[in-house]
């Protein structure tokens, strides 16, 4: 998908002692194609790639560094199921899918709202400007705050 | 930040330092440009273009520990230490720069300039391995022959700021430092290479000369943070993972003394003849 936007989730902040750190944990990403920034944002569905960094809702991005597609045979860039065979030494494939932390602590001190909308934007860079992408997947997500 | 740390298997050696691309002097920064030209003749595993494909292209890709991995930065410790032990044989005291990106918002000028001395360039692009190329086009990723690099594109994600440096060399969990200091890092690689470039993406990025100091900052920032958290380290469940295709383990990558460098802005060295 090009952009992924949440349902409400409770904000685990409102209402409640303030906290020290928050971060968005997204897993299951996927950084078999090409490279892009996804670029979060917090109560602004609308956001696109024309959606900068400097707008108030913008509460950080994590950056893929992407393996730009699979150069070998068939079957060469699929991730086998896990668990695998207890006496299967070799570390996890290349394209396992990862974990991607980004620290939203400030963007969510900015937040007062009982529900939040989570809004993640692909963008790719272009000589005449931002490109959306159909690059960006992942399984969930988890809004964590800590004391 | 400067240690004057000695190694501590042989303390009567001085150590090499990697030097601030920056603020090195043209005799050093002459001396390596002069290794890496000497490193791209070179065709067999000695020569750059194998050691720039031991990240990615061609296959197999050997940095599939190397990302989004808690072992992203000793993996990269090992590749540099044994590229630049290539490098050594054009130039004794050769190390790779670092380009503080903090600093220096822009391609350096050493990276950038197309001739020096009216001769290409080493550092401004380097050829890519043919099979690379083949297997890359292979896969829908067609690269151009030689490197290049689209810095600073619109979409790009900014370049780290020494703000952002600063704050993750706070964190005071390796897993969490290793992880935040790893978006920095690939937002460099996008910012370089931007929508065509090579270092936007893993199977060609080594093959860019700023590859190396773009790592070679990384690695500094992991060695300050392991000076600001000297009680703090890399999990012990990680410590004796294999750095394939190296011979080496995270363990053996966590001192750089005892790998014969450490990182300094400048450096003068003078040998006294006459005693």
């Amino acid at each position: 998908m090009q952009r992924y936007v949440s349902d409400p989730i409770e904000n685990p902040a409102a209402g409640q002692p303030p906290f020290t750190r928050a971060d968005l944990v997204f897993y299951g990403v996927d950084h078999s194609g090409p490279s892009f920034e996804a670029r979060v944002y917090l109560n602004l569905p609308d956001a696109d790639i024309s959606t900068g960094h400097d707008d108030p809702a913008y509460a950080g991005s994590f950056t893929v560094f992407g393996h730009a597609g699979c150069a070998g045979d068939e079957g060469h860039c699929e991730v086998p199921p896990e668990p695998r065979d207890p006496f299967d030494r070799r570390p996890p494939h290349g394209l396992t899918p990862q974990t991607r932390t980004v620290i939203v602590t400030d963007a969510l001190r900015r937040t007062s709202s009982p529900d939040l909308v989570v809004t993640v934007v692909a963008v790719r860079p272009g000589a005449d400007g931002p490109v959306a992408a159909d690059v960006l997947h992942f399984d969930g997500f988890r809004l964590l705050t800590f004391s | 930040m400067s240690t004057g740390t000695v190694s501590p298997q042989h303390p009567a050696v001085p150590l090499r330092h990697r030097l601030n691309i920056d603020a090195m002097t043209s005799a050093q920064l002459d001396a390596y440009r002069a290794a890496i030209a000497a490193s791209m003749k070179i065709s067999d595993e000695r020569g750059y273009g194998h050691q720039a494909g031991i990240h990615g292209l061609p296959l197999p890709i050997s940095c599939e520990i190397a990302h989004g991995r808690p072992t992203f930065l000793p993996w990269h410790r090992a590749y540099l230490y044994f590229f630049e032990l290539t490098l050594r044989a054009h130039g004794a005291d050769v190390t790779l720069p670092w380009w503080d990106w903090t600093a220096d918002r822009r391609i350096p000028n050493a990276y950038a300039r197309v001739r020096v001395g009216g001769k290409k360039n080493p550092l401004h692009s380097a050829k890519v391995a043919a099979a690379a190329l083949a297997q890359g086009k292979r896969s829908g990723d067609v690269k151009a022959p030689n490197t290049v690099r689209f810095p600073g594109q619109p979409g790009s994600p900014p370049l780290p700021t020494a703000a952002q440096v600063e704050h993750v060399l706070t964190l005071g969990d390796f897993l969490d430092f290793t992880a935040q200091l790893e978006q920095l890092h690939n937002n460099v690689h996008v910012w370089v290479g931007g929508d065509r470039g090579h270092m936007s993406d893993i199977p060609f990025a080594a093959f860019d000369p700023i590859f190396w100091a773009h790592h070679a900052m990384i690695d500094r920032i992991w060695r300050l943070w392991q000076l600001r958290h000297p009680q703090k380290g890399v999990p012990a469940t990680l410590l004796d993972e294999a750095l394939a295709p190296f011979q080496m383990t995270v363990r053996q990558t966590l001192d750089v003394a005892a790998l014969g460098y450490d990182y300094a802005v400048r450096a003068a060295h003078t040998n006294v003849t006459n005693h």
